[in-house]
């Protein structure tokens, strides 16, 4: 360890500058101008609390983009993670082709954030697409995807959930690292495989469930291109995720103060979460440390 | 010991209907688990599958059936979808996505090193607030700055131009890549790098010809993942590139389906096809890397 | 307290990989029994398929009287001492302890006296409500050990328990065990115990009876003075004893050994025990057998190195272009002079011959190879 005191800032130079200019300035400045209104013509006008006011007494389309996201958000994050955990506790075991199955698993995390996909999803889920060929295939009358409320947002969920791989993956590489000689000592204390699960390695698991929460939740409230392309926030703004909404007042009417106001009102909502899911983390996450077991 | 000619007794019999009995439930369990991962396989790989076989149908075949080998295969779907409906071929959205992804691995790839090497190997004064911000910076999301960002690239008149998706990269603003260089450089040993103080190398020298080598793996893993996810980006580009001269073929895409009306399905799913072709194609030529990336994490929880 | 019988037992990997070859071993009930042997010999192997971990090809293992080889781990009335502990790292040690009670269900106020009673005999008592990762090697070591305990099991497998610990750790640990096996007889309920360990020290210092180990074979299997003195075969010879038994070959006439140019005559005792005269032969002194002599019937050998251990020296010398170590009192090594020439005299009632082919030792009293 070098103890020249100043030499390290040498090499955080580019990190501090990155640091200062396009994230500690651009925070204080959306904050600044969820205050005011601003059209990127003339400068900014103060307008004080009246962007918040009209977001939360009169504002029906925040209600809205605001209900569809939450409901996303606490559908998907559950499931993937619950799908990606059972995945990964069936692959734990000394199968074959495990490779492949992990690979196959993660391909569609690599490409799930793509346009292509999102297009390709279009496609499916369209009237004479993929998906209601197979439904009418098992007898079912096919299903209005992108016509009908309930189901459009169902569509972008399953987009998401599809994308269970890299959890999968790190689950997989947790529950590997458990020493065997825990499950042993857990036979021999009389535990069958459920007991098993439940008090050994679940609780092994969580401090990786809990990374995975985290960083799930924080990624699905900021989901863009999914709603974007393939239902383009409709129908009846069904699938308005708050992004989307955000995108649309900066970037097609321009109105950048309210703009922030909405993001910030976001940002606020996933800090508070994300800081629950850490105070919580104490009750219910296990850290082994690497000193025993 | 005698195996041959020894006569069987109970017990032996007892022993090997013990052990016929555990292969056979040893072989269930086997084959539920096979079935259930190859059928969630193939489910979840099948719409893949099918976008490639779709890409060579015809447009009309294409909603005809589930099938995904075409019947006659043709090439139309490509030769129509490269030359696009605008004045540009295909071709010139590659070499767009090209020019946005290299100056922002290799800005990426320098930087994060550089400032991992700061947080990894020297102490300073605030080291522990700065590492903060680090992981600050890892979980804030992004929408709060994306405003005043596009303020502050139209200011400085780089709108319509591909310097605001290099820029930050390049000042190692993707924290996450900071981040696992950090951890990796950690849990290398630095008797090397003494080694080289005390042949009198200074610190930059030290960083070129020692460091840099060593984390060979975990830079290789952030240059693929940065190749990626800029492939895959799309927000960005939206915001920043208003030319179609400039447009990378996530923009070109979305264009494609806006401004059809009547879908033409076999060209729109062969571009995306060879869109994510570069992206497969790098993905498993370098698995080992992703995939080693990814379970550290898992593994030190 | 219960006996476990072993009886041609086997393990083989994968269709073709024989690691244990059919083995036969009687532990009595109470009984402190060693399972020792290098790497690789296939010790743990034998005690996993005694705990139920691994499965048995061949063979039977009965505990208590009752053929165990289909029994889940958890009926077969052991309870085991890991390596590493396998402590369950998110319960605190109260929770490690009683987990097993509590999975069988049993009456909070058992488990609650139940595990105050193993923490008072282990003095754990204010580890209770620690987490595992807040423990010491020992500490943790005797929490693993009072998980074992509070099972109340018939047989008590320990597999490696000492080797993560230093060596003054080891040392404490091995009395305690010993200790609490002692005492749990004295109380009456005379616990069996496996122990696998690869230190011939702790082997020796420990067990009631050991079973030496080598490549899935049984070598010898009696009291650790018999180990001592009476090794059935050459690998016994060389594994137990510190240092190692000198083994020297060279060739049998008459009554006496040819090494070399130098030949040693054996004395009409040895001549009187051996069993065969083999050819090729080897001969086995112990380093601490041997005197510094001036005269008479000896080996001459030139010293290479003397390791000073305090009020003992260990003298390394080549005889005839093989290497002899030799324990001598210091007072002793002082006396023989400045040359490095000595001369060493083995005390014949100590020494063994062992057939070079087979490695049988067929200098035995009684030639007969204690079991």
């Amino acid at each position: 360890m070098r103890s020249q005191r100043f030499l390290g800032y040498a090499y955080l130079t580019p990190y501090l500058i990155g640091l200062v200019i396009f994230t500690a300035i651009p925070f204080l400045t959306s904050l600044y101008l969820s205050f005011t209104s601003y059209d990127l013509m003339s400068s900014p006008q103060w307008t004080g609390l009246s962007n918040y006011e009209r977001l939360f007494t009169r504002d029906r389309t925040f209600d809205k983009s605001l209900t569809v996201t939450l409901i996303y958000v606490f559908s998907t994050v559950p499931l993937k993670l619950a799908f990606a955990l059972f995945i990964a506790a069936i692959l734990n075991y000394k199968l074959k082709f495990i490779n492949f199955f992990r690979t196959a698993f993660y391909v569609p995390s690599i490409l799930g954030g793509s346009i292509a996909i999102a297009v390709l999803w279009r496609y499916l889920f369209s009237a004479e697409g993929l998906v209601n060929m197979a439904i009418g295939a098992v007898g079912f009358a096919p299903v209005d995807w992108f016509g009908d409320p309930t189901n459009a947002l169902f569509t972008i969920t399953l987009l998401r959930c599809w994308q269970f791989g890299s959890a999968m993956v790190i689950f997989l590489a947790a529950l590997q690292s458990i020493d065997k000689s825990l499950y042993e000592a857990a036979s021999i204390d009389g535990a069958g495989k459920v007991t098993t699960f439940f008090f050994v390695t679940l609780p092994l698991l969580t401090p990786v469930i809990f990374f995975n929460l985290v960083m799930q939740m924080v990624q699905a409230f900021q989901e863009f291109n999914g709603p974007y392309i393939i239902t383009q926030g409709g129908p009846l703004k069904s699938t308005y995720l708050l992004p989307l909404y955000i995108y649309e007042e900066a970037f097609k009417k321009f109105n950048m103060g309210y703009a922030s106001a909405i993001a910030w009102v976001l940002f606020a909502i996933i800090m508070i979460l994300t800081i629950v899911a850490f105070w919580s983390s104490k009750k219910w996450v296990y850290y082994a440390g690497d000193k025993r077991s | 010991m005698a195996d041959i000619t020894m006569p069987k007794t109970a017990a032996r019999n007892s022993d090997e209907a013990a052990a016929a009995k555990r292969a056979r439930m040893d072989l269930v369990s086997a084959v539920v688990r096979y079935s259930l991962l190859f059928g969630v396989g193939f489910l979840m790989l099948y719409p893949l599958i099918w976008l490639v076989g779709a890409s060579f149908k015809t447009n009309s075949e294409i909603f005809a059936g589930a099938g995904f080998l075409p019947e006659s295969p043709t090439v139309e779907g490509y030769v129509q979808g490269w030359q696009t409906s605008t004045p540009y071929t295909f071709g010139r959205f590659f070499w767009n996505s090209f020019l946005i992804i290299l100056p922002k691995v290799i800005g990426t790839a320098i930087s994060c090193t550089m400032v991992a090497y700061a947080f990894a190997r020297f102490e300073f004064p605030l080291k522990k607030i700065l590492f903060g911000s680090v992981i600050a910076v890892l979980l804030l999301p992004n929408v709060v700055t994306r405003i005043p960002q596009y303020i502050l690239f139209r200011d400085l008149g780089w709108l319509d131009s591909f310097l605001p998706l290099w820029v930050p990269s390049a000042l190692a603003g993707d924290a996450f890549f900071v981040f696992m260089l950090v951890q990796f450089l950690r849990s290398l040993p630095t008797d090397m790098e003494e080694a080289a103080r005390v042949d009198g190398a200074n610190s930059l020298q030290t960083l070129i010809f020692i460091v840099v080598p060593m984390l060979g793996p975990a830079l290789v893993s952030v240059c693929l993942f940065q190749f990626m996810w800029t492939m895959n980006d799309f927000l960005g580009p939206l915001i920043y590139i208003s030319s179609v001269d400039k447009y990378p073929v996530s923009l070109a895409l979305k264009l494609s389906i806006d401004t059809t009306e009547a879908f033409e399905w076999n060209r729109i799913l062969a571009m995306s096809v060879l869109t994510i072709t570069p992206a497969l194609v790098v993905f498993f030529a370098a698995q080992r890397y992703f995939i080693e990336g990814i379970s550290a994490g898992g593994r030190k929880g | 307290m219960a006996q476990v019988q072993l009886k041609n037992l086997e393990k083989v990997y994968n269709k073709t990989n024989k690691v244990v070859h059919g083995i036969d071993l009687d532990i009595k009930d109470g009984e402190f029994m060693v399972l020792v042997g290098p790497s690789g010999c296939a010790k743990s192997t034998t005690l996993r398929m005694v705990a139920g971990l691994e499965d048995i090809t061949a063979g039977e293992v009965t505990i208590g009287g009752e053929r165990v080889n289909d029994l889940s781990p958890s009926k077969r009335q052991i309870a085991m001492v890991f390596q590493n502990y396998a402590l369950y790292p998110h319960m605190k040690v109260r929770g490690n302890l009683s987990f097993g009670l509590r999975i069988a269900g049993r009456p909070k106020a058992e488990i609650a006296a139940a595990v105050d009673k193993v923490a008072e005999i282990l003095e754990i008592e204010p580890l209770l409500d620690r987490l595992p990762k807040q423990l010491s090697g020992g500490q943790a070591q005797r929490v693993a050990l009072g998980r074992a305990l509070i099972k109340n099991p018939g047989v008590f497998l320990f597999d490696e328990p000492l080797s993560n610990l230093d060596a003054k750790l080891r040392a404490s640990m091995r009395v305690r065990i010993t200790d609490l096996h002692r005492q749990l007889k004295a109380e009456g309920s005379s616990p069996t115990v496996i122990y696998v360990t690869h230190d011939q020290t702790e082997a020796m210092t420990m067990g009631d009876r050991i079973c030496v180990m080598q490549a899935g074979h049984i070598m010898q299997v009696a009291t650790p003075k018999e180990l001592y003195n009476a090794p059935a075969n050459l690998f016994v010879a060389g594994f137990i004893g510190t240092p190692e038994m000198n083994l020297v070959e060279g060739a049998m006439e008459g009554g006496e050994f040819i090494m070399g140019s130098q030949r040693l005559a054996l004395g009409s005792d040895l001549a009187g025990r051996l069993s065969s005269q083999p050819g090729n032969a080897v001969l086995g002194i112990r380093p601490q057998q041997f005197s510094l002599v001036s005269e008479g019937p000896a080996l001459q050998a030139k010293l290479v190195n003397a390791e000073f251990m305090g009020h003992e020296v260990y003298m390394h010398a080549d005889c005839e272009g093989r290497r002899l170590v030799s324990v001598v009192g210091a007072a002793e090594f002082e006396a023989r002079g400045q040359s490095d020439v000595i001369r060493l005299r083995p005390d014949p009632k100590t020494l063994h011959v062992f057939d070079k082919s087979d490695g049988r030792n067929v200098s035995l009293h009684g030639g007969s190879i204690a079991a």
